[in-house]
């Protein structure tokens, strides 16, 4: 492998903070001005970056890459550092892509806070990506935090009253979070004395035998609240659809589209992929009954919704109940079904709140109650809203489909036809919120006060056109990219 | 000259004449179908050419031997399988001569109608499927002429009624029922028998699955030829439909076709016994509907709708001789058909030589029509002598063949044709007095001065059919040498050309008719009118109030039909206004109560988000609990 391949891995911790330096030396006139600019191209540029790594992976045939940032590999004890793996490269390019698609729409949105808002959405992407290629668990505590404390700031940037009170929502719910894992973390330190990746896989096949079981026992109950708490799994969400409302557009889509997912999702399925290395059935159920929880409660709750956005965060505890229900069978059809609807998931929510920001920038409104006829005057957003709600029931041959289907034959194949069918069936209501949506915006019969309004401006149209082909490109060579994974043995 | 002509069709080119009966028709029929609108007279010697030339094949077919044609088609032994012998021979030629003469009839009939093209192209659509259907070998083959008829059959019944498409509809369903049911006999029989073939096919016993598919065939096979409870379609269409139809199929094609199923059904197919239970089901079926429908015909005060209530009458007494499964009987229930088919068509055509110069058949409008139209009147006469059973016509030698078999089959059957006869003979009585004789009245329309006899070539198909009947009936011999035949073995030598063997019977008969010549003059005496002449019949107390009924047609199995469907849609309405109450409502009603419950939940409250977080977190840890 060419010394230049694992070089430009630093590209994903580089990138961003070389942006905030720069941008912070420029003077604020240049930044406000390039601030934007700057931000989607890093998008760009992470996106082509994973796609290569992920090119030169398969050609090499090697599983994954290693490369360290500040330490020596081959250093013993307390090294920390980096690996990219298929599924690392995975998340990196949803994390790339989400956040072209949040810089692209932001110009109309943000206004003057051009350059505070980039620095808070570099800080944000470093947290992201430093979680994406982390080997060990506190690493991935740093970098959850350096997430976290970025998007309470960005959730509240415009310093409204509902920004603000989603923002400190968001802070207080995490902070418990946070200070679960951190628990969590020490007492598996103390049965351990090393917190890497594979030192600890050893503990998940013989804890029973362990001098003290009960406190890795409640390790793991920390651990999973305070994931369950990150990524909104009911009945840990409370949080999410009161900061998935009140942030402003662009971090709305940065917030639904791939930051929960980072946090708690991709973290989630580190470790039960990684540390569990023998799937614990205890664990394994907890997911289960949580993830059946937030599909059935996200699926019914967002049937009700009148704020498009509110709906979409519904909709998002509902498709990451999907993504956990893989991950919870520990079986390899499970992992994939859940890491491609993780990518799939990035996918169509990021189009979704790319459609919600341009229909409240056309109307002023989020209330769907309020709308309708729009496709008309909005055909493209209509049109993408479709294929990104047809992908996010399952409707084939979109990319939706496949992972639903992967995660449900899992689920059938460990934990039998009825709970497979719950799954099936909660696939229905999403179909009945999202055909509510569809109907309520953008069919049915013009609203008069709307009768007037435009298409959505350029920086939104390219995005949503974008996505679009992404997510039905990516159900036509759906096949290629299950050979690509089965090759690298990544799942 | 037919033996050369078969010779040279069978031979030489390997064309076969079986298939030629069929292709032949169908496609001068396509031909008919592109000549120019305006040139009718094109179309019409087209037509008539067709039917001649499928009546030169059907005699060189008569004349020739029993032949066989077998194209393998498709698997599960359903193979394009053709064969003449002697009973289908006979059956073509006649369905050819019918085919001929009615179409010279229509030629002239149909002359500035706006439907005559149509008219032509499914006539001889029609004429090929009923070779085919009489021609087929294989009983999968036959279903698909046979229901092809129901398509022309449609077609003929629409045509000129475009607007009002209930009679078609009615034909349809009805005929549809029938032939449904007979799809499933075929299933059925070709399962007990192991074979497609129909020549293959020979006594079925008659237990378990061979019951249901005796049955299945048998109301098909009837069903096709008119009879209760699949009737009720022809007096409808006998007011609509354009005339030479009613002439051609409900009251000789189609006959025809039924009959020759049931026939083939009772003696090959199927073990079919004198006096057995299934014996007696099938005469109950033709005793019924030969009394029922005269009934009707009785009362009926337009020529065509009378004319068509004996249309289902007559076959009452075919489905009686040949249920009583004897040998009499059989022979005389093919010999009447035949004989039905001759007098009832001129019947037909009489009616529609009238409609064309009167402008219509309403007995109420028209009366001593003999003085303008005198040969239609000795036409009308010989054939209404002939369905009456009046010796030495052709219909008494059938009759008296039936009557013989019935009485021999059970007493009751006999009185019901007896009675039949009764009616029939008062019924043609009315209508011959009111029609043809009495005091001149026209429609107000037609001047009694334009009034004259029908044009030549309606006149000569009619002139035919009546010399038919004088012949069949004084030359009974010839006929039945034919038919007698066809029993083979079970005839047992016997012989029942000639007059009838039994005298009692015969004077029986003639008792009867002179009681319906006496009935008829006390009526006429009474009222004073030929057409009030049975309305002391029609108006008796109890009768009246159950014709009341039947004219307002309760008793028309197509309304009991309806009715049921209409109940099953009702039915199938509200079990899905019940769907659709659960999707609508319950569904609804479900979630939005559930959502307004989850809002309330995520009302904003921190304190309430940390709670339940914790709440899920002792969840947890219970399941860590319970789960180790």
């Amino acid at each position: 492998m060419p010394a230049y391949f694992a070089t430009s891995m630093y590209a994903f911790m580089g990138a961003p903070l070389l942006v905030i330096l720069v941008l912070t030396l420029a003077g604020r006139k240049l930044a406000e001005k390039w601030a934007l600019t700057v931000g989607y191209i890093v998008g760009i540029i992470q996106m082509l970056t994973s796609i290569i790594a992920i090119i030169l992976l398969w050609q090499y045939n090697k599983a994954s890459i290693t490369f360290s940032q500040f330490w020596s590999i081959q250093a013993n004890d307390g090294a920390a550092y980096f690996s990219a793996d298929v599924f690392s490269l995975i998340a990196l390019f949803c994390i790339g892509m989400v956040t072209f698609a949040a810089f692209y729409t932001a110009k109309t949105m943000i206004g003057k806070k051009a350059f505070q808002f980039t620095n808070l959405m570099m800080v944000m992407i470093l947290g992201m990506n430093g979680l994406a290629l982390v080997t060990d668990l506190f690493s991935l505590y740093v970098f959850l935090e350096i997430t976290g404390v970025s998007s309470y700031v960005l959730i509240s940037i415009n310093r409204d009253n509902k920004g603000l009170e989603g923002g400190f929502k968001y802070l207080i719910m995490s902070a418990i979070a946070s200070a679960f894992i951190l628990v969590s973390l020490a007492l598996i330190f103390i049965n351990t004395g090393s917190l890497r990746y594979e030192d600890i896989s050893a503990i998940s096949s013989s804890w029973m035998e362990l001098s003290n079981p009960i406190l890795i026992l409640v390790a793991f109950v920390f651990l999973i609240c305070g994931f369950s708490i990150k990524s909104g799994l009911v009945p840990f969400h409370g949080w999410l659809p009161d900061a998935y409302q009140s942030a402003p557009a662009p971090v709305s889509i940065m917030l639904g589209g791939i930051v929960t997912k980072m946090v708690g999702v991709y973290a989630i399925i580190r470790i039960v992929s990684n540390l569990l290395v023998e799937s614990d059935t205890v664990v394994n159920t907890c997911f289960m009954v949580l993830a059946l929880m937030s599909i059935i409660y996200g699926a019914v709750a967002a049937a009700g919704q009148k704020d498009f956005k509110r709906l979409l965060g519904y909709s998002s505890i509902s498709q990451i109940g999907y993504i956990i229900l893989g991950v919870s069978t520990g079986n390899i059809l499970g992992y994939i079904g859940a890491i491609f609807h993780f990518f799939n998931h990035a996918t169509f929510k990021t189009t979704l709140f790319v459609n919600s920001a341009a229909v409240e920038q056309q109307t002023g409104l989020s209330d769907i109650t309020k709308m309708g006829g729009l496709h008309k005057q909005m055909p493209i957003t209509g049109t993408s809203n479709i294929i990104a709600f047809l992908s996010a029931v399952g409707i084939p041959p979109l990319a939706g489909f496949w992972s639903k289907l992967f995660i449900i034959i899992a689920v059938w194949q460990t934990n039998g036809a009825i709970i497979a069918s719950i799954a099936l069936v909660a696939s229905i209501f999403t179909a009945v919120y999202f055909l509510r949506i569809q109907k309520n915006i953008f069919f049915g019969p013009v609203n008069e006060k709307f009768a007037d309004i435009k298409e959505a401006v350029k920086g939104f149209k390219l995005t949503e056109i974008a996505l679009s082909v992404i997510t039905i490109g990516c159900g036509l060579l759906f096949p290629v990219l299950l050979l690509l994974l089965q090759a690298q043995g990544i799942v | 000259m037919f033996n050369a002509l078969n010779s040279l069709i069978t031979s030489g080119s390997g064309v076969n004449l079986l298939i030629i009966m069929i292709i032949v028709p169908a496609l001068l029929a396509l031909i008919t179908i592109i000549i120019p609108k305006r040139s009718y007279f094109g179309r019409a010697i087209l037509f008539l050419i067709a039917t001649v030339v499928n009546l030169l094949f059907a005699i060189s077919l008569f004349v020739g031997e029993e032949m066989t044609m077998l194209i393998p088609w498709a698997d599960f032994g359903i193979n394009l399988s053709l064969r003449v012998y002697d009973f289908s021979q006979f059956m073509v030629l006649a369905a050819a001569c019918f085919a001929f003469l009615v179409a010279l009839y229509s030629i002239s009939f149909m002359r500035n109608k706006s439907y005559s093209g149509k008219f032509f192209f499914y006539y001889l659509i029609t004429l090929a499927l009923v070779n085919g259907a009489l021609l087929a070998n294989n009983l999968v083959v036959m279903l698909f002429f046979w229901e092809g008829l129901l398509v022309t059959l449609f077609g003929m019944t629409i045509i000129g009624n475009a607007k009002r498409p209930a009679v078609a509809m009615k034909a349809l369903i009805l005929n549809g029922v029938a032939d449904l049911l007979l799809m499933f006999g075929i299933a059925i029989t070709a399962m007990q028998a192991g074979t497609m073939a129909m020549d293959m096919i020979v006594d079925i016993p008659m237990e378990g699955l061979g019951i249901v598919g005796f049955v299945c065939m048998m109301l098909g096979a009837i069903g096709k030829a008119g009879s209760m409870p699949f009737h009720s379609w022809i007096p409808d269409a006998a007011e609509q439909a354009p005339l030479p139809f009613m002439a051609i199929l409900p009251a000789a094609l189609e006959k025809m076709l039924g009959i020759y199923l049931l026939v083939r059904v009772c003696l090959t197919f199927y073990d079919f016994t004198p006096g057995s239970t299934l014996s007696i089901v099938v005469m109950a079926i033709g005793a019924i509907t030969l009394v029922l429908a005269v009934a009707m015909a009785l009362i009926q005060k337009d020529m065509k709708k009378l004319l068509s209530y004996h249309a289902i009458s007559q076959v009452g007494y075919m489905i009686l001789g040949i249920g009583t499964a004897l040998p009499v009987g059989i022979v005389g229930g093919i010999f009447h058909m035949i004989n039905h088919v001759i007098y009832k068509c001129c019947l037909f055509l009489t009616a529609g030589s009238v409609e064309k110069q009167a402008g219509t058949t309403d007995l109420n409008k028209i009366s001593g029509l003999g003085r303008f139209m005198p040969i239609t009147a000795i036409c009308f006469i010989i054939a209404a002598l002939s369905i009456s059973g009046v010796p030495p016509f052709n219909g008494f030698f059938s009759k008296e063949l039936i009557f013989d078999a019935a009485l021999e089959s059970g007493v009751i059957f006999y009185i019901a044709a007896i009675l039949g006869a009764f009616l029939t003979a008062a019924s043609f009585l009315k209508l011959g007095h009111a029609a043809f004789f009495g005091p001149v009245k026209l429609p107000e329309d037609v001047r009694e001065k334009d009034m004259m006899e029908a044009p030549g070539a309606m006149l000569l198909p009619m002139i035919v059919l009546a010399a038919f009947c004088i012949f069949f009936g004084v030359g009974n011999a010839i006929p039945l040498s034919i038919i007698q035949p066809l029993l083979g073995d079970a005839l047992g030598g016997a012989n029942f050309a000639g007059w009838p063997h039994s005298t009692v019977l015969v004077l029986i008969s003639i008792g009867v008719l002179l009681l319906a010549v006496l009935n008829h003059y006390l009526g006429y005496r009474r009222t004073g009118e030929g057409i009030k002449a049975v309305d002391h019949i029609h108006y008796l107390p109890g009768l009246h109030q159950v014709y009341n009924c039947a004219e307002k047609h309760y008793f028309d199995p197509y309304n009991i039909l309806m009715l049921l469907f209409k109940f099953i849609s009702y039915l199938c309405f509200a079990i899905d206004r019940c769907i659709n109450w659960i999707y609508d409502v319950l569904f609804v009603k479900t979630i939005q109560g559930a959502t307004t419950a989850m809002k309330n939940f995520n009302s904003g409250s921190t304190s309430r988000y940390i709670a339940w977080m914790f709440t899920g977190m002792a969840f947890v840890l219970m399941m860590f609990i319970l789960l180790l």
